[in-house]
């Protein structure tokens, strides 16, 4: 804990420093230093908490009892299905996500870019899932897709077809929860790819235009491509979140069935909360804490590389 | 020909996305102000009535008031997004000032430990964190709910940018009049990012009033419950539920938010494309 | 592990407290003031507290709540501090957990005289531990099965009122698919309503693991696989490899997934309220509902004992409370819950909440209990009320059994999720 204290003592003190510069010091660690401090024991402390309990079996009701295993908990994880089945669920639902709302909103954005009349009550709308909570979301969906009385099977009845299960089918269940985030989420990728569009040279087009081209050529060849660093963007963030989502699987359908739902945020809350295994439930916490870091830093490093246009 | 088919096709897209957008928020709404029974059975087949109460009752909001904590939530919300949102802006304020506006020796480190825990996924760190909230005795807070999002990464890099904007004869003037650096902080730089800070305020808002699984853990008690957590709950195990009060607590938790958000479009849709730097 | 600094905010905060109640007579030693940690409007209720109160004037009380689906969590917290609850109030089955982990006082030599031959024996079995009392237990609550007297009538069935005339569950099955009123799988009137408890889908342990229990015999060689089909898990709580996977469980549960598919007379999700809207023929539940249709009959409605395979069997248990280990004051916390749960106070807790006693000699001063058709619950508590299976583990097992339950209402392989599930209580009880 002395670091957080004076972290300025750590920099070698030279001669050459006038009273001024001294107090600009002063100041400037006067002015980081609430930041710092909430920083390092909530983000810096929890992180070495969780790297140091992955390798121990204890619960919440009694921490204390604590006892090291050693790399028992990531050696669970490869003999029994939970973790593997909880990761690739998680995946798909993230897969699903982003292959929903990418040309959703990529096509949602071209419309707001436009100029079509009621873009901007297009707009608005869009936007009202994306300032809704997960939690609302979730109740909301889950009186549409009731099997018997929800809005989505009077539908789907309305027009002939049999009803569906939904939520309590292994098979629906990911597909609907996949969907309903991607209903949540496809206002904010369209705002996002919209700046993208934004910012794409307008003499671009034109010049293309005036060489003969279609419009769809012209969005083909010319604006998807300036687009792609957007859209990894896009990807990037939609995998992210989708990776954290919780909400659905709390909410909706407790992780079934049969695990079908079993985000892996979900797991690590039932893990440590429910089964009260708070060790195997830090060792998730790493995998899932490496996995993110991963993609953001495959993102940092493929923006650095290319498309720069 | 085309010139016909064109309005027409806009018009089915546009009644597509409204359909697909906003018919289940209009249900959402009708249903709270519908008795119990004509819920469900106003669903199959599917009419107008679907989406309109015939006869429009007060009652699940009435009970939903005088039964359940949701006002004590709703309260509780506003106080810790009130809180949040402060204290938020105060901290990534006077951090971003520090390091853009003074030359300091270390700012590159206390940088670099700042944007390590940008890319951190927060819903990993669950577990330890309630230990570390839990320890410090404030578990069942309104301050153990908003106090670990204080000192946020991302807030700090959306003011940082908008400081590095602000050209450096700003304050130049106010330094030779001998101003310390609290009396340029508060009178010479906020003032100019008035934008910005109401941007992370609103994104602030939005982050803190629909916060859920951080809540559920650390605040449970109907004393401390925000509202999320509060609707989630709402079909205790000892009680019958009431369907139609979910649905009115539905409506009353999202309400504040559109409301702000119709206010504030603007805004909010500049605040949450920047905050998908953090995504 | 825990910091010195973190050690020392403790005292400052704890749960937002609800404002003490008063103390009327004066006090003429040392004020004590007792913590109770439970879930909103929950035992001890104020009037045997504020009675209690009277005979020790100096012990004044503060009351913290928390929502039942986080007490587990906060009590793991609070039982732990420095300033712990003196009393815990939660969920029964739990009793076993807490003890293990040192978290409640053995209650066994205060137990006032006469008590083992009051309480009901599921009682004390879920409260015990190592041999030890843990809990003195306030209140019974179990399930039966009530019907809409108008749609079992209009299909020309009478439901069994008593228990040794009580279906069997084909029986049963027979019942729901004659009562039912249009398309399996998707009725407007169904045979066997939902479940109110969770999101209302089936699985859950307390209702629905009995249909496999009732297919074993707690008569049989305690080596048969009947035999560990009724306990569900060894009953010493060390193992459940045998238990959950056995032949009669298994031929009980494809009776159980055909309900909700092959038969299609009961939901696989929620349907708020389709008892009492008369959208169900039969449905499962508490003396709750019971009390609940009894102030407001919307409904002509009756009870019927829980059907049966061989062995009839339901679940017993619910809130109870104990002394934490930790309290400051021992002595006089251990005789508040001891006291709260016998003679008078104990009538005027229970009588609060309508649900059944623990002790035998209340029965008679609930007089709706008396008569059918509530008394089919003191019938069932008495003739075939069994804990739930009770081991220091019980969370975990609760939340394996119920998934892989749910798994086979939704259609899921019996053998797999059982086998499965047996897989997962072993990793569980590991630790």
């Amino acid at each position: 804990m002395t670091a957080i204290d004076c972290p300025g003592l750590a920099a070698p003190t030279r001669p050459r420093r006038t009273p001024r510069q001294r107090r600009d010091t002063r100041a400037a660690y006067a002015f980081v230093a609430p930041f710092l401090f909430l920083l390092l024991l909530f983000q810096y402390i929890p992180l070495a908490m969780m790297a140091k309990n992955a390798f121990m079996d204890y619960s919440l009701l009694n921490p204390d009892a604590a006892k090291f295993v050693g790399l028992l908990n990531f050696e669970d994880m490869l003999v029994f299905d939970d973790a593997r089945e909880s990761l690739a669920a998680t995946f798909l639902f993230a897969f699903g996500v982003v292959a929903i709302v990418i040309p959703l909103g990529f096509v949602l954005a071209l419309f707001l870019n436009s100029k079509l009349p009621a873009r901007g009550i297009v707009r608005t709308i869009i936007m009202l899932p994306v300032v809704t909570s997960a939690v609302v979301v979730a109740t909301m969906w889950n009186f549409l897709l009731d099997p018997s009385n929800g809005l989505v099977n009077g539908a789907v009845t309305a027009v002939g077809l049999p009803r569906q299960p939904f939520l309590t089918s292994p098979d629906q269940a990911l597909v609907m929860i996949a969907v309903m985030t991607a209903w949540q989420q496809v206002g904010f990728a369209a705002i996002l790819f919209l700046g993208g569009l934004q910012g794409v040279p307008k003499e671009l087009a034109e010049a293309a235009r005036i060489d003969g081209a279609t419009a769809g050529q012209v969005l083909w060849n010319i604006t998807i491509p300036l687009l792609s660093r957007t859209t990894l963007f896009v990807v990037v963030i939609m995998t992210v979140f989708s990776l954290q989502a919780f909400a659905p699987a709390f909410l909706m359908t407790d992780g079934g069935p049969q695990d079908s739902t079993n985000l892996i945020v979900y797991h690590i809350y039932k893990t440590a909360f429910v089964m009260q295994n708070a060790g195997y439930a830090s060792a998730l916490s790493v995998v899932l804490l490496v996995i993110v870091l991963g993609i953001s830093l495959l993102q940092m490093w493929l923006l650095r590389a290319r498309w720069n246009y | 020909m085309a010139r016909f088919r064109k309005p027409v096709l806009l018009a089915l897209v546009l009644a597509l996305i409204l359909l697909c957008f906003f018919a289940p928020f209009l249900w959402i709404v009708s249903n709270s102000f519908k008795p119990q029974l004509g819920i469900f059975s106003d669903v199959t087949p599917i009419s107008w009535r679907t989406f309109l109460p015939m006869d429009p009752v007060w009652e699940n909001y009435r009970s939903l008031f005088a039964r359940t904590n949701i006002l004590q939530a709703l309260l509780n919300t506003a106080i810790v997004a009130a809180g949040q949102v402060a204290l938020t802006l105060l901290l990534c304020a006077m951090a971003a000032y520090a390091l853009t506006r003074i030359r300091f020796r270390g700012s590159q480190a206390v940088f670099v430990v700042i944007l390590l825990t940008f890319l951190l996924p927060v819903e990993a760190l669950l577990v330890p964190l309630y230990q570390v909230v839990s320890g410090l005795g404030l578990s069942n807070t309104l301050t153990g709910i908003m106090i670990p999002w204080i000192a946020s990464p991302f807030g700090l890099f959306l003011l940082k940018q908008a400081f590095e904007e602000l050209p450096r004869d700003l304050e130049d003037a106010a330094r030779i009049d001998g101003a310390g650096h609290l009396r340029i902080f508060v009178s010479v730089i906020l003032p100019n990012v008035k934008v910005p800070l109401l941007t992370l305020g609103l994104v602030t808002f939005l982050f803190s009033w629909n916060s859920f699984l951080w809540p559920l853990v650390i605040a449970q008690s109907p004393e401390v419950q925000v509202i999320q957590v509060a609707i989630a709950q709402q079909g205790s195990p000892t009680q019958l539920p009431n369907w139609g009060e979910t649905f009115a607590g539905a409506t009353v938790a999202t309400l504040p938010l559109i409301v702000l958000f119709l206010l504030l479009q603007k805004y909010f849709t500049q605040g949450m494309a920047m905050s998908g730097i953090k995504g | 592990m825990k910091p010195v600094l973190f050690a020392t905010l403790i005292g400052g905060t704890a749960l937002a407290a609800l404002p003490a109640l008063a103390q009327d007579a004066a006090c003429e030693g040392e004020p004590v003031t007792l913590r109770i940690l439970r879930t909103p409007g929950n035992y001890p209720y104020p009037a045997p507290m504020e009675a209690w109160q009277k005979d020790h004037p100096c012990v004044s009380f503060e009351i913290n709540e928390v929502p039942f689906a986080q007490l587990a969590d906060t009590i793991s917290v609070q039982a732990s501090s420095d300033n712990p609850p003196d009393i815990l109030v939660y969920d029964g089955p739990n009793t076993q957990s807490y003890a293990k982990a040192g978290i409640l006082l053995p209650l066994t030599g205060y137990l006032p005289e006469g008590w083992d031959d009051e309480i009901l024996p599921a009682t004390k079995a879920e409260h015990s531990y190592d041999g030890e009392v843990y809990s003195p237990g306030i209140e019974q609550t179990t399930v039966a099965m009530y019907y809409n007297k108008a749609l079992t009538g209009a299909a020309g069935i009478t439901p069994p009122q008593t228990l040794d005339e009580a279906w069997t569950w084909p029986e049963a099955l027979e019942a729901f698919k004659a009562c039912q009123q249009g398309e399996p799988g998707a009725p407007e009137v169904w045979g066997l309503g939902p479940t109110r408890f969770g999101n209302g889908q089936p699985g859950l342990v307390y209702q629905d693991l009995i249909y496999q229990r009732s297919a074993g015999d707690p008569d049989a060689d305690p080596e048969s696989s009947a035999w560990k089909t009724f306990w569900a898990m060894a009953p010493d709580g060390s193992t459940a490899e045998g238990y959950l996977d056995t032949p009669e469980a298994i031929e009980a549960l494809d009776f159980y997934r055909s309900l909700f598919n092959e038969e299609g007379v009961a939901p696989k999700a929620g349907i708020p309220n389709a008892f009492f809207d008369g959208k169900a023929c039969f449905y499962i539940d508490t003396p709750a509902a019971g009390s609940a249709l009894l102030k407001d009959p919307v409904i002509e409605w009756g009870i019927t004992p829980i059907p049966y395979f061989k062995t009839p069997v339901v679940h017993t248990g619910s809130t109870t409370f104990g002394v934490a280990s930790r309290s400051r004051h021992p002595e006089i916390a251990v005789q508040f819950a001891v006291d709260m749960a016998w003679g008078e106070y104990a009538y005027m807790n229970v009588s609060q909440r309508g649900n059944l006693p623990t002790l035998a000699s209340l029965f008679e001063r609930f007089p709706v209990y008396q008569d059918y058709p509530m008394k089919v619950f003191v019938d069932q508590l008495e003739a075939w009320g069994q804990p739930r299976p009770p081991s220091p583990h019980f969370a975990q097992y609760d939340r394996i059994v119920t998934d892989a339950l749910r798994s086979v209402a939704f259609g899921g392989d019996p053998e797999e999720a059982m086998a499965d599930a047996e897989r997962e209580v072993a990793r569980a009880l590991r630790r």
